[in-house]
């Protein structure tokens, strides 16, 4: 099925996409998003991988490969610290699959899983750098001036992005 | 069976673990070492930053056009204040040429080809912003073939904002002053007092609150007044002398007490870089 629907290119090409517009947004919107007291980082790439879960059904994708792939370059080419992100996007995908095993795809359980994974992904990425020594930010100043803020921008985004990638998904099925 | 199956995990994921820490200390250590990242990071960066650039010009353009329309409905106030300002400028531009034609023919009157001064500039566009919030870092258009070398400082509008971290062919990464990450190349600045003391120091990290850069490791306990400029020193490598930082904020004790803090209000908005200059010292 996968490869023979035109997601065998849309989704990678989507994919990268996301990736450089989640650089560019914080690029543009620099003063609006990076205060010192409410830091929001845009996680597009994500919104990209989780919604390919919620609506691949009967396409396979190879979704936590090219999750690998998309970490790989984040690391690369805008952290310049390899090791983390590459291990991050994979396992998110694989936390969103294990919890679409129970219940099923809609709208509210979406927005419930990405809540989940953006803070899976922000403890994890925080718990990275204090260990390599890129932050010294204390737990609770990252918990109310870096999590917060970054899960209300993402769930903003998730309820703004959902139905127009979800006919997105749609049209490249 | 179960049994087997969630052993199976545990063994990836403690192994992921561990691949993950390893690779991260290495990059790490690599990144703080060498010149140049290895050379396959260099060659996927190049591409993946060609690549970018497709996404990036149109987003960029299109917010260079928004912040046109919006710069344009206070541009009256604005010009009213500017003319005043100009017209005190065009005297210092004037006295600044003759002063560094004077000091060009001091120069070679005593045979001294290059001070800490002199540096050339090569002016870079900034591609993209690392989506992170704990590293404050930008990618840049510019790479080893246009001369650019690591820990080369940064500039833009009126001041010092940052270092180059990293070096690839044709984009490299700015590590900007705001970053507080530990092996972050510390700055070696000098503040001339109103007595005319120099006083010497170095930039020790960023205080997100307030927004301020805060200054150790000084080396007098000559009076500093709030409003002192904070220039790069030169000493100590790669930085030319007479970058501007920023203003004295306000001094206080260190944390244990024995020094004095000062804390510099950083001469240029860090938030928003369009296009910067590397400063290149010749040596």
């Amino acid at each position: 099925m996968y490869r023979l629907s035109k997601l065998r290119f849309g989704f990678p090409i989507g994919l990268i996409l996301m990736l450089f517009l989640d650089g560019s947004i914080s690029q543009i919107f620099g003063a609006q998003l990076f205060q010192p007291t409410a830091t929001m980082v845009s996680h597009l790439v994500v919104l990209w991988l989780i919604c390919a879960v919620l609506f691949e059904d009967r396409y396979e994708i190879p979704i936590a490969r090219w999750g690998a792939i998309a970490g790989a370059v984040f690391d690369l080419y805008y952290t310049g610290i390899f090791g983390v992100y590459v291990f991050i996007f994979p396992l998110v995908v694989y936390l969103t699959r294990q919890v679409m095993g129970y219940i099923s795809p809609n709208f509210l359980s979406g927005l419930l899983i990405y809540f989940i994974d953006i803070t899976v992904i922000e403890a994890l990425s925080y718990l990275a750098s204090r260990m390599v020594h890129l932050t010294s930010m204390a737990g609770s100043a990252f918990l109310v001036n870096t999590l917060g803020p970054t899960l209300a921008l993402n769930l903003a985004l998730f309820v703004v992005l959902y139905f127009p990638i979800r006919w997105v998904y749609n049209w490249l099925k | 069976m179960q049994k087997f199956s969630f052993n199976r995990r545990l063994v990836i994921v403690i192994v992921c673990v561990i691949v993950a820490f390893a690779l991260m200390t290495v990059s790490v250590a690599v990144r703080n070492k060498k010149a140049t990242p290895p050379l396959v990071q260099q060659f996927g960066n190049d591409i993946v930053g060609l690549a970018d650039r497709v996404v990036a010009l149109p987003a960029n353009g299109l917010r260079g056009s928004v912040s046109a329309v919006s710069e344009l409905l206070n541009t009256y106030q604005e010009n009213q204040q500017l003319k005043k300002q100009v017209s005190e400028l065009a005297q210092t531009k004037v006295r600044d040429q003759t002063l560094a034609k004077e000091n060009k023919q001091l120069k070679k009157q005593i045979k001294l080809n290059d001070s800490l001064t002199d540096y050339s500039a090569i002016s870079a566009a900034v591609i993209t912003r690392t989506p992170s919030s704990w590293q404050n870092q930008v990618i840049i258009n510019k790479g080893s073939s246009a001369g650019v070398v690591k820990n080369m400082p940064v500039m833009s509008g009126s001041g010092l904002v940052g270092r180059i971290s990293e070096v690839n062919k044709t984009n490299s990464k700015v590590e900007l002053i705001t970053d507080n990450n530990d092996s972050a190349n510390r700055f070696a600045v000098s503040i001339t007092t109103k007595s005319g003391k120099t006083v010497n120091g170095v930039l020790s990290g960023y205080n997100a609150d307030t927004g301020e850069i805060t200054m150790n490791n000084l080396t007098t306990k000559a009076k500093i007044s709030k409003g002192d400029k904070v220039v790069t020193s030169g000493l100590g490598g790669v930085t030319p002398k007479g970058l501007y930082v920023g203003k004295v904020a306000k001094a206080s004790g260190d944390d244990y007490g024995l020094s004095t803090k000062l804390h510099i209000t950083p001469a240029t908005d860090l938030s928003e870089l369009n296009i910067v200059t590397v400063a290149v010292t010749k040596q």
